[in-house]
Parts: structure tokens; sequence; C-alpha cells
């Protein structure tokens, strides 16, 4: 009888990992020196950051319907408001641009070549930060207005829809594609009884995550006076209104959130829990 | 015996409630939002003898001043790895702790999350505004901004990996009566590896597009460039960094997928 005495395998060598980590954190090393940075500005930062917090929250505490804040928390309002409506005007435009570019990338549907020239269109488009788009195109166009913002969002959301919009329809289930065809339906009615059922609710899901995204995304459009909360940044932040400042983060923070969460609801009731975690969304 | 009658065809069913009350809240808001921002095309038809002599410059641009900038592309380059290492760092220990797979205390679990959840609503721009008040007009101020915004976006993508993965290991190391860091790094950190490293590509990849956006603020980089140029009104320089710009993201964007499909 022999004894069970099966020598313990020997750990696999951790060498690959160290001498990849070493090489890396060297690498950011050499970029932070390169980058000459006030890096011992950090060394203040911890008592920066009590200041500063002192200085924006003091708004929080005072009577908001006292006369000078009651001003402030309606004016952040406001421009988060604005915020929301380019989002969502932007989004709505990305959101109907996006259906045919996305029928037109996608291999099972269209040919081979109008394949090729969609997906290179959507790529350089995704490519192209909204805010450029804002300053090449539509702010000499349409000077400072909010509708050159939406458009912005809109053109820079295509990207994005579009490719998603493509990925899900080559997902799709061939059966009642397969169907209609037997039945001698056209092309047009394959498409809007064998296709579109299936992908809609996933791509609404998109575009409601594309408001979400749209809604930070427009920050950048305020800043460059196409409206919306980036203005008011601008503004209080160069001004160094603190108080102020303060009051407009709060409110930007505690309506994204809550947008947020009741986007994520109406996805979660459109398409179940397990959400397009297999898509590239990110 | 007669034949059965055909069965009649079945009604068709109606809209669900949820889905009635979905559009019509969406097209209320829709029609609110055009009227509050007073949405209009019209520019597009009626055009802008102005527009025109802009969009001109636009089309010629300088490309000289695209190398002549070369230590504000370094720059936003710089910024990107720095932010993109520590981002990576930091939202992986957020993401852990934000996951209930392998953070067993319910009220720090909550506590992350709503830490996660604050410091994703704000857009990057706004950080950068907060830390050009905090540590000044500079780099400095840029790579904080980033990093924070970094933080938050591998910290969500992260902690959604980690509570999807397969609880087989996690249960061994339990049996074996591991301690919560053993756990996680014995059981967890192996199966998230591919995940985390295309995630951190992919900030990598936005964070050349946000370091843009950030500078405009006073962060730094080729933002400040693109800003000081442009309201210089010297469209041919900003249209040589545009383009410049674009085609660095686009290059960067087919290496970063190449790897990252690798990965996955």
């Amino acid at each position: 009888m022999s004894t069970v005495t099966s020598a313990r395998p020997a750990a696999p060598s951790k060498l690959p990992a160290t001498i990849t980590f070493v090489a890396v954190a060297a690498v950011v090393i050499a970029c932070a020196v390169a980058l000459r940075a006030d890096w011992l500005a950090l060394l203040e930062l911890p008592e920066r950051i009590v200041t500063y917090a002192r200085l924006l929250t003091e708004g929080f505490w005072a009577n908001p319907f006292a006369d000078p804040q009651r001003d402030w928390w309606a004016v952040a309002f406001d421009f988060m408001f604005d915020s929301l409506y380019i989002a969502w005007i932007g989004t709505l435009i990305g959101a109907i641009l996006s259906v045919p570019f996305g029928f037109a990338a996608a291999r099972n549907v269209a040919p081979q070549w109008l394949v090729w020239i969609t997906r290179t269109v959507l790529n350089v488009i995704r490519a192209i930060p909204e805010f450029i788009l804002a300053i090449v195109f539509l702010l000499p166009l349409f000077g400072f207005h909010p509708a050159a913002g939406a458009l912005a969002l809109g053109i820079g959301s295509v990207g994005t829809l579009g490719k998603l919009t493509s990925e899900a329809l080559e997902d799709l289930k061939p059966g009642p594609v397969e169907a209609l065809r037997a039945t001698g339906a056209s092309g047009i009615a394959v498409l809007r009884w064998g296709m579109l059922p299936q992908v809609m609710p996933e791509i609404i899901s998109f575009w409601l995550y594309r408001f979400e995204v749209n809604i930070r995304a427009g920050a950048i459009l305020g800043m460059l006076g196409l409206g919306g909360i980036g203005f008011l940044f601008d503004q209080l932040f160069n001004g160094r209104e603190w108080a102020r400042a303060g009051i407009a983060l709060l409110v930007t923070v505690v309506v994204t959130i809550i947008v947020d969460q009741l986007s994520a609801a109406v996805r979660h009731r459109i398409i179940g829990a397990e959400q397009f975690t297999h898509r590239e969304v990110f | 015996m007669t034949a059965p009658a055909a069965p009649a065809r079945p009604r068709k069913p109606g809209p669900r409630p949820f889905f009635i009350v979905v559009g019509v809240v969406a097209v209320a808001m829709t029609v609110w939002s055009a009227i509050q921002i007073d949405f209009t095309l019209a520019p597009f038809f009626e055009g802008n003898p102005r527009a025109w002599g802009i969009v001109q410059q636009y089309l010629t641009p300088n490309w000289a001043f695209v190398a002549q900038v070369w230590p504000q592309w370094l720059e936003t380059l710089l910024m990107a790895v720095i932010a993109t290492f520590a981002g990576a760092l930091l939202g992986l220990a957020f993401a852990l702790m934000g996951s209930h797979t392998s953070n067993r205390a319910p009220w720090l679990l909550r506590v992350v999350r709503w830490i996660l959840s604050v410091l994703r609503s704000l857009p990057e721009i706004g950080w950068a505004y907060l830390m050009v008040a905090m540590v000044g007009i500079g780099s400095l101020a840029g790579v904080l901004a980033l990093v924070i915004f970094n933080m938050g976006i591998i910290a969500k993508l992260t902690s959604e990996t980690i509570d999807a993965v397969d609880r087989g290991p996690l249960e061994a190391a339990d049996a074996a009566g591991a301690s919560t860091m053993q756990r996680i790094v014995v059981a967890l950190l192996p199966q998230i590896w591919p995940g985390y490293f295309s995630y951190v590509l992919y900030v990598f990849e936005i964070n050349l597009r946000a370091s843009a956006i950030i500078g405009m603020v006073g962060a730094g980089g080729i933002g400040s460039v693109l800003n000081v140029e442009r309201a210089r009104f010297n469209y041919d320089n900003v249209s040589a960094i545009v383009v410049g710009f674009i085609i660095i993201v686009i290059v960067l964007d087919v290496v970063s997928q190449t790897l990252r499909k690798r990965l996955m």
C-alpha cells in the first residue's frame, strides 16, 4: 500500500506579472517627472480640500427661501433644466439619425460596400468630440444658440448609437426574418416586421443611456456659451463665487442622479435586468 | 359532420399601459424642451455669410502650428498616462469595495456606492473647474480632474464585472477559510483581469478626448491651446489642431480596440 503523498505542485511563476508591473510603474514615474506639474502642491491638497469644501458648502446652510439664496437656487435649477432640455433634444436628433445609419452598418441588412462606408463614417463621428463639432460648424452658423448645442450632441450621438444599433441587428434571431421571407414579404416589410420589433427594446435603452451621457457631455457646450449648466459653472468659478458655485454643483449632482435612476428604471423595465452588458457600450 | 368553423382571428393585443405612459411623457418632454431652448434649424437653410468666411478659414489649416505646439501635445499625452494609471488603481480599490461579491460589510458598500454615483454625476469639466480652483491653473489640476473622472468609470464598470464572476472559486476560498483579502486575491482578481484591463485601455482612450475638454478651462494640455486660439479667432490654427487631434484619436482607437479584442 502506498501512501498518498503527492508533492504539492509548484506555484506558477509570478515573474512576468512583476516585471510588467515594474515596467508600467517606471513609465508612469517617467511621465510624472516629464510633466513638470507642480507635484508639491499635492501636499497642500488636503488642507485646500477642507478650505474649499467649507467655502462651497456655505450656501447650503443658509435659508434657501431668504433673498439672495432663493435666486441662487432658482438660477442653478434653471440652467440645469436647460441642460436636460438640450440633452433630450440632442439625444432625439441622434436617435432619429442613428436608425438608418444602424441599418446601413449591419452586415445582415446592407450590402458589403455600404456597411464599410457607413462604419467608416460612424468611426470618424465617434472620434470627434461634441465640442469640436460645436466650435467648428455650429457656432459660426447658429451663434450662441442652444439649438447649436443640441445639434452638436445629436451628431455626436450618431456614432455610438449607430454602432450599437448595427450590433443589435447583427445579433437578432433569424427565425422571424426567415418566416417573413418565406411568405414573400418585401424588403421593407422584413425590416419593419421581422427585424425592428426584435431590436427596438434594446435600441430604446441605448437611447436612454445616451441621454444620460449627453447630460454630462452638454456641460462643455455650456462653457462655450451654448446654454446649460456649463455656462453657469464658467460664470461662478471664474467669478470665484464659491457659495453659488457650491449650490450649482449640488443641483447638478442631485438632478443628474435622479435622472439616471429614472432612466435606469425605465431601461430595466424595457429590456429586463440583463441590460446590454455583453455589448461595448462603455 | 360539419367542418369546424375557422377560428376567429385573435384580437390584436393593445399596447400596454406602461408604454402608453412612457410614450406620452416622451412626446410631452420633447415638445416642452424644444420650446424651452427655442429649437430651430433655420440657420441651415438661411445660411449666414459670416459663417461661410469662418468655414473657409477652417478649410485652410495652418499645418505648421501643429508641430509648433508639440510641448502641449506631449503634456496631454503625459496627463492621460498618469491619470489612467492613478485612476485605474483607485478605481480597482473602489470597485472591490463597491460590489457585494467582494465587500461583505453592507454599510461600507452603501457608502462607497453613494460616493461613486456622486463622482460619476459630475461631468469632467465640473471636476476641472473645482481642481483649477483648488490647485490653480496648470496640468496638475488637469491630472487630478482626470483621475477622479477615470476612477468613477473604472469603478463602475469593474464592479459590474465583479458582480458577474463565477461563484465557484469564491466558495472554494470560503470553504478553505480564506480571509476577505485572500479571497479577493486568489479567487476574484484572476477572473476580472481581462475585463479590467480592457476598461483601463478604454479610459486611456477617452482621456485624450477629455483632456482636450478640461484644457478649455485652464487645466493644461492641448485644450488650453485650442481655447486660446479660438478666443483669438485664429481659425486656421484651430483647424490644424482639430484635424491632428481627430487623427490621433482614431489611431489610438484602432490600436486600443485591437488590444481590447485580444484581452476579452
